[in-house]
């Protein structure tokens, strides 16, 4: 790698006070995050009048009307005021802006929130499904006969070979499987969301487990051979084999790709926007239409985008010490 | 009945015949030692008997079983393998790696596994790195537990491919004295190894084998001392040389 020995390569690696920065931001974050999510909860907020405790929550205010927990307005008159010192249009106009942006982010905020939390459980459910998928993709690409490496190869290259969007599309318009799930119940009945939630999750299943199965084959592939061949001597049969031995190091190693393939889909399922999901994305869109304020509400959606990426990017660092074991990923892996 | 018995084999990989018309038998009990120069086919004939490789030609019997009739998970359950390179696994403890076959070959509990593997790690005297992960192993420390892992399963016969030549000098030794007591206990062995001082007090019959051909076989005293063939002479004079 040729990155200058100054500059970090990771958050994880920053020095101690900068890194001790960061963490108290993403502490403060997350606190702010959960608290809002549980503050709008409606199965919390059942189960805490079921128990008889204060009414604290509020699920039943609609998005919109959501209140910030900070008061915009000493932003907004803080840069009322600096704009109306009558100095220089450059030396004040930042300030004037950047005043105007927080308020606008208080306001903004808790619509936001409610985004982000459709983002987060989009994103984490499509890696987990896509991961329960793309393993024995994954495997049949490597071990399978030919039959079954092919039908993977097809199933890998034709999803990452056609836009994501236009999958989504598809998915949500030309099959008729957001009626099917609609005609479920329980879908968009309290707090279960509606068909076309389902819909992105199935999407970004597929999809990610495409990307995801491309990761884990090359990480399988960089497993020894002769560990597979030592399984078979000791008498386990090759799927055995895969699953006891080639399987718990290629996983290991294909952490960091994993990892990859997760910030992309937080960003990508911005994308389910367009299928009418109010995720992060589809959140900034309605209050951009409702305040014509374009330019800065995608530069305070952006800031989220970016504050899950990073802890994401931190708790996959975790997992992969965590999971950990001496001589067992640490050269193939760190690609 | 001998416990391993060659007969007729042939194997080749293309055009290469690696096997020609291998015979031999052994019986249980037997440390067979298998030299011959790089390429002769000394790893292919080991892996014929537990079918890592498929032979072509004739049959090779395991107390009298066509091993190619049976089921070769059970095959291997009985014909234990050390390699040259350990190939332990990597993910798991010195003791994971034994207890692996235990469980999931031989179906015992996680606790019945794992006090057998004690058991035999104490034997080839590692007992003390059950914890350890094969990276935090010495080599000779690293074969003793690939030792322990065939031995654990209980089989018929340990096959040995070169246990030592990817050891450093000092460490050959233990892993010797491990593959010596094993041979005191009566365990049948077909060990790949230029080791001829563990060959000459050790194995029951030495075989050389060239070109895929069985050159020379008996009792390492007379192969050493009155070799009816000048390669066999040749070939273990230099061996000789190079390790005293
Ligand atoms: N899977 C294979 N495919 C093709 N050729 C092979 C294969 N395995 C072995 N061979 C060839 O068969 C011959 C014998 O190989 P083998 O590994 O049995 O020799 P060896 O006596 O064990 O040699 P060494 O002392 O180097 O380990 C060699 O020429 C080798 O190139
Ligand atoms: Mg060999």
């Amino acid at each position: 790698m040729s990155v200058d020995e100054t500059e970090p390569a990771a958050v994880g690696e920053l020095p101690g006070r900068r890194r001790l920065t960061v963490l108290a931001v993403g502490v403060v974050f997350w606190a702010w995050l959960l608290a809002r999510w549980a503050y709008h909860n409606a199965v919390l907020d059942r189960v805490f009048g079921a128990l008889g405790a204060p009414d604290l929550l509020r699920s039943e205010v609609p998005v919109r009307n959501r209140e910030p927990w900070l008061p915009p307005e000493p932003f907004a008159s803080a840069a009322d005021a600096v704009a109306s010192l009558g100095l220089p249009e450059v030396a004040t106009g930042w300030l004037v802006w950047l005043l105007d942006l927080v308020a606008f982010a208080i306001e903004s905020a808790p619509a936001l929130a409610e985004g982000a939390y459709v983002t987060v459980y989009l994103t984490v459910a499509s890696m987990l499904l896509g991961l329960v998928v793309a393993v024995p993709l994954s495997v049949a690409r490597v071990y399978g006969g030919t039959a079954l490496s092919w039908l993977s190869l097809a199933y890998t290259e034709l999803i990452r070979g056609t836009p994501l969007l236009a999958q989504l599309f598809l998915l949500y318009y030309g099959l008729p499987l957001a009626g099917a799930i609609d005609s479920v119940d329980l879908v968009g009945s309290g707090s279960v969301p509606g068909a076309a939630v389902f819909v992105a999750i199935v999407g970004f299943t597929i999809n990610s487990s495409a990307y995801q199965s491309e990761y884990i084959r090359s990480a399988l592939q960089s497993v020894d051979e002769d560990q597979l061949v030592a399984a078979r001597s000791v008498g386990l049969s090759k799927w055995a084999g895969i699953r006891h031995v080639v399987l718990p190091q290629g996983l290991r190693y294909a952490i960091p790709g994993w990892t990859n393939e997760f910030v992309y889909l937080i960003k990508y399922s911005a994308l389910a926007a367009f299928i009418t999901v109010s995720e992060l994305f589809g959140r900034a869109d309605i209050i951009a239409s409702d305040t014509f304020r374009t330019t800065d509400i995608y530069v305070i959606v952006a800031v989220f985008y970016l504050a899950l990426v990073l802890t994401t990017a931190l708790a996959m660092e975790r997992v992969s010490t965590a999971v950990a074991i001496p001589g067992v990923g640490q050269h193939e892996g760190d690609r | 009945m001998s416990l391993l018995r060659f007969e007729n084999v042939s194997k080749s990989y293309g055009d290469e015949e690696v096997l020609h018309d291998v015979s031999f038998e052994l019986d249980a009990g037997d440390v067979e030692v298998i030299v011959g120069p790089s390429g002769s086919g000394k790893s292919t004939l080991l892996r014929c008997v537990n079918r890592l490789t498929e032979i072509d030609d004739g049959a090779i019997y395991l107390d009298g079983e066509d091993v190619h009739a049976m089921d070769e998970n059970a095959l291997r359950r009985r014909v234990g393998m050390v390699f040259q390179d350990f190939n332990l696994f990597a993910h798991r403890t010195a003791r994971g790696n034994v207890t692996l076959g235990l469980t999931e070959v031989l179906g015992l509990s996680e606790r019945e596994a794992t006090e057998r593997a004690e058991q035999y790690l104490q034997r080839v005297g590692v007992a003390d790195q059950a914890e350890a992960y094969p990276a935090e192993l010495s080599g000779g420390q690293k074969q003793r537990v690939g030792i322990a892992r065939a031995l654990a399963m209980d089989p018929d016969l340990i096959l040995f491919d070169e246990p030592t030549s990817a050891l450093d000098p000092e460490l050959v030794g233990e892993v010797l004295g491990v593959m010596r007591d094993l041979a005191d206990d009566g365990m049948t062995m077909l060990a790949v190894t230029h080791e001829m001082g563990f060959a000459r007090s050790v194995a029951s019959r030495l075989t050389f084998l060239e070109d895929g051909r069985i050159v020379e076989r008996g009792p390492p005293e007379r192969l050493f001392e009155q070799p009816d063939h000048d390669r066999t002479r040749e070939f273990l004079g230099g061996l000789t040389d190079l390790h005293r």
